[in-house]
């Protein structure tokens, strides 16, 4: 009986430290260490092994660093079914991920290593390049997963993004209203802004969050022709079409920031993940010619 | 004539209004302007954008008044005429008119349904959230991507070199072209395999067997064995627990020890195969003795410092049946080679020999005297020397000549004694002394004419001390003093017959068959830097440098040494009956060569 409450507070205890340690410092940085540890291993054994006549990924000690270098990709790429299950505990999807990220980036060490530094034009040097494409699109997801989170949450500044497309509706229903008293010169500038999708542009303009071609902004440069050189009468229709395109600017603004904090965040895995596949196909065309070839 | 005109409008929660109005009018306007008959409140519509008049019920005129047109099932058009029974729809930005005619009402009245299909704003139009926000539509998928490139890899990195060594297997060389397999190669071959590059199959002849000494052996067929197998392992002596580990996974593997391929690694880049490691021969040579305790072979390591003194090959014994042994070299070391030649007195600057070739102008410039060059050819290749030639190393200053008949010089035959006697004894057979041309005449002879009388007693005295019979010549030639006897040791014949022997002379152009040396590397050194022939007065003395020459300049691979050379530098793992060259690496020197030799002087 007496042990049940006490189940109960290890769980809570295990329930907070697992809310309020991120997977990088994940045990205190265990995965970390081991990584550390298996690096500086393969790096004094490198040097310390003679192979004859240089080191290359058919020496014994190559096939050894080959094999450890393998299984870890396999295993790498395992966490992309792991993390389906979410459980807790020592083997907890976050201490998974730890380690993923850790032992990912010891894999530079242990791939290169395998090379031996000899690099060439072949379905070998394939394998490693498409290997570091993986761990450099890797350490790109960590550092944004690490530094973006706030500046998205800035910018949005308490609003959802379904909120963030209500305003610009509520805009564009506003110069709808506005353009109505217009001409038809007039009134195509205005359709220029309310007939382009606000999600329009290319996957750079998304990431770089430049959109050369926004038809709000040239919109608003067309009605500031206009309404420039006048004094503010109060009953000019472009005066509030002025306003309206501005504040649906502005609104863009946020929208497109959003667009590319979000962007930026998920690219790596556009890469990350297809090559890591990749990787697998050429790492087995790479050990099959190995043995075809032996 | 009229219109009725029936607005539908939908509702938030998606209900249809319709709002039906009459229009007692021949013609109505369109347009955005509120004054207009049909309202349309849509940015793309003219404030007046056109008429349609109607003078039948029937049929109507639509006509545009802002220039700017309209649609007419689909087509856009700035007028047309419809029949209103037959139906139509127009479209004035982003609305539809459907024109009809109201069958109800009692006089024939167009029917015109007035309905938004465009949203105000491409903002408004309904989008699944999580799709716009992400980068979902705007890069192919993850999936897709994967398994794209994933099947792409494997067609062309397995699928196709696979299918490469299918098409070719068997064939002897193929075309040249690109082959697929080709992307498999983990490194250029060497320079002297580079033409095998597209013939994988060449080496590689079976999928999944390691690369056999059969294939090496179709075009090395020439390769000896090192030694027999069983002494070569016993040599290397047992193996370590992690050496012997190895070779049981590489066995295993398929990988066999002792194969070509563990020496001569392929795939390490262009250029000359990589040297074989000085490790490589020490493993087994180093304290072979210890090992195999029966070899006559020395132990050997690093050459800078554990490598036995030179072994020459000698003749010990001259003769018709010569004896060679192998001697261990030191500065006593002969090779009785049948030859009298002391070496310091023709390379002395000064003195009789030194004047010779100055008046035969042998010398060359640098020296004073005779040099090394004068009397040693070196072979075509350059790597070692001719046996000097009498005729052409020595006879310029040794001459045989002994007669001259009409401007031409009769010389006795060098090599052939017998011939020499037949020629002796034919000279002395046909000619007597001949007879100074100042002693004939009838010119008066007066006292105090001394020179004449010189002349005289010169002729008399020669005539009295030449030999009077062909034996004392052929004697005088095989004795001391005699043309022969000089440089050869003669046997005389035994009385009563004239066989004067000449002992056979042996000049080596080798002396250490199990090395290799080649001179061309050394050509910028003096020949004394390693032969000390100018103290040399015995051409029983072998005149080649002991180890200790040679480590002046060359040790071990990774002793720093000016040279740093591995055992294969001189010598050759495969050597068989004929020992070549060895093959020989790259870098040869350091680049302290001339540091070094500037240090020696």
């Amino acid at each position: 009986m007496a042990s049940r409450p006490k189940r109960r507070a290890a769980q809570g205890e295990r329930q907070r430290s697992s809310l309020h340690t991120g997977f990088l410092a994940h045990a205190s940085f265990a995965w970390l260490k081991v990584a550390i540890l298996v690096s500086l291993t393969s790096l004094v054994s490198y040097f310390l092994v003679d192979v004859a006549p240089r080191h290359n990924g058919g020496s014994w000690y190559g096939y050894t660093l080959g094999t450890i270098g393998a299984l870890l990709i396999v295993w790498l790429a395992l966490l992309g079914i792991r993390k389906r299950a979410m459980t807790r505990g020592a083997w907890s999807l976050k201490a998974w991920t730890s380690a993923h990220v850790y032992l990912g980036l010891s894999l530079a060490v242990i791939g290169t290593l395998h090379s031996g530094f000899q690099l060439g034009w072949n379905v070998h040097t394939l394998s490693w390049s498409l290997m570091m494409l993986v761990i450099v699109s890797g350490i790109w997801g960590i550092t944004v997963y690490s530094m973006l989170p706030s500046a998205l949450s800035n910018n949005r500044d308490e609003r959802t993004q379904a909120q963030m497309l209500d305003d610009i509706r509520g805009i564009d229903r506003q110069l709808h209203e506005a353009a109505q008293p217009l001409n038809a010169d007039d009134a195509a500038i205005v359709r220029g802004s309310l007939d382009q999708d606000p999600f329009a542009g290319s996957t750079w303009s998304r990431l770089s969050g430049r959109y050369k071609d926004c038809a709000t902004a040239s919109a608003l440069g067309a009605v500031r022709i206009h309404t420039g050189p006048r004094h503010d009468s109060g009953h000019d229709p472009m005066e509030k079409i002025d306003v309206l395109l501005t504040r649906k600017l502005a609104a863009l603004g946020r929208l497109r920031r959003h667009l590319k904090l979000k962007a930026l965040l998920e690219v790596w895995l556009y890469i990350h993940v297809p090559m890591t596949f990749a990787l697998i196909a050429a790492l087995t065309a790479h050990i099959v010619s190995v043995f075809f070839y032996w | 004539m009229s219109f009725l005109l029936r607005r539908v409008s939908i509702t938030a929660d998606g209900r249809e209004i319709i709002r039906s109005s009459a229009c007692d009018k021949n013609q109505i306007s369109i347009g955005r302007d509120a004054a207009c008959d049909v309202h349309l409140a849509d940015l793309a519509v003219n404030p007046s954008h056109a008429t349609i008049t109607t003078n039948d019920g029937r049929h109507i005129e639509v006509q545009t008044t802002s220039g700017l047109g309209f649609e007419w099932d689909g087509r856009t058009v700035t007028s047309a005429t419809i029949d209103a029974g037959d139906g139509a729809e127009l479209r004035f930005g982003g609305h539809r008119i459907t024109v009809g005619v109201d069958s109800e009402a009692p006089n024939p009245r167009i029917l015109l349904t007035i309905a938004r299909t465009d949203e105000l704003s491409h903002s408004a139009l309904d989008r699944d959230e999580a799709q716009a926000f992400s980068l979902r539509g705007l890069l192919p998928g993850r999936r897709l991507s994967a398994w794209a490139f994933s099947l792409l890899l494997l067609a062309a990195f397995l699928i196709a070199p696979i299918w490469a060594y299918m098409s070719w297997r068997g064939v002897e060389e193929r075309p040249a072209s690109f082959h697929a397999d080709m992307s498999w190669s983990s490194g250029p071959l060497s320079s002297a395999h580079a033409s095998l590059s597209r013939d994988c199959q060449s080496c590689h002849t079976d999928a999944f067997v390691a690369v056999t000494d059969t294939a090496c052996k179709s075009c090395h067929d020439d390769a000896h064995d090192h030694a027999p197998m069983d002494r070569q392992l016993a040599a290397r002596g047992e193996p370590g627990m992690f050496r012997a580990a190895l070779i049981r996974i590489g066995a295993a593997f398929n990988r066999d020890q002792g194969r070509c391929v563990d020496c001569h690694n392929e795939h390490e880049g262009a250029g000359p195969m990589p040297a074989t490691a000085q490790q490589f021969c020490t493993d087994c040579h180093q304290d072979m003795s210890s090992r195999l305790t029966d070899t006559r072979i020395g132990d050997a390591g690093d050459f800078g410092t554990s490598h036995p003194q030179f072994r020459p090959r000698v003749q010990v014994t001259p003769g018709a049946t010569p004896r060679f042994a192998r001697v261990t070299l030191n500065a006593q070391t002969s090779d009785v080679g049948g030859l009298k030649f002391p070496h310091n007195m023709h390379l002395q600057q000064a003195g009789g020999v030194a004047r010779m070739a100055r008046s035969l102008r042998m010398t060359n410039g640098r020296t004073s005297g005779l040099d090394c060059a004068n009397c040693h050819k070196p072979t075509a290749d350059g790597v070692r020397f001719e046996p000097v030639d009498m005729e052409r190393d020595c006879q310029s200053c040794h001459s045989l000549s002994f007669e001259s008949v009409g401007g031409v010089t009769r010389t006795l035959r060098h090599g052939e004694p017998g011939q020499v006697v037949a020629d002796l004894y034919a000279y002395y057979r046909s000619t007597p002394p001949t007879r100074p041309i100042s002693l004939g005449g009838m010119a008066r002879r007066r006292p105090g004419e001394f020179a004449q009388g010189q002349i005289y007693n010169i002729y008399f005295r020669e005539t009295a001390a030449r030999p009077t019979r062909a034996d004392d010549a052929v004697r005088a030639v095989f004795s001391r003093g005699g043309a022969c006897y000089d440089c050869h040791t003669i046997f005389a014949p035994a009385a009563g017959n004239s066989n004067w022997r000449v002992l056979p002379v042996n000049q080596p152009m080798r002396y250490l068959e199990h090395g290799w040396f080649d001179h061309r590397p050394h050509d910028e050194e003096e020949c004394s830097t390693c032969h000390a022939a100018a103290r040399s007065s015995s051409a029983n003395q072998l005149l080649i440098p002991e180890i200790k020459v040679c480590r002046d300049c060359h040790g071990g691979e990774n002793s720093g040494a000016d040279v740093e050379s591995p055992c294969a530098s001189c010598h050759e793992y495969h050597a068989g009956a004929r020992a070549n060259a060895p093959w020989q690496p790259a870098r040869r020197s350091n680049g302290r060569r001339q540091e070094g030799r500037a240090r020696r002087e």
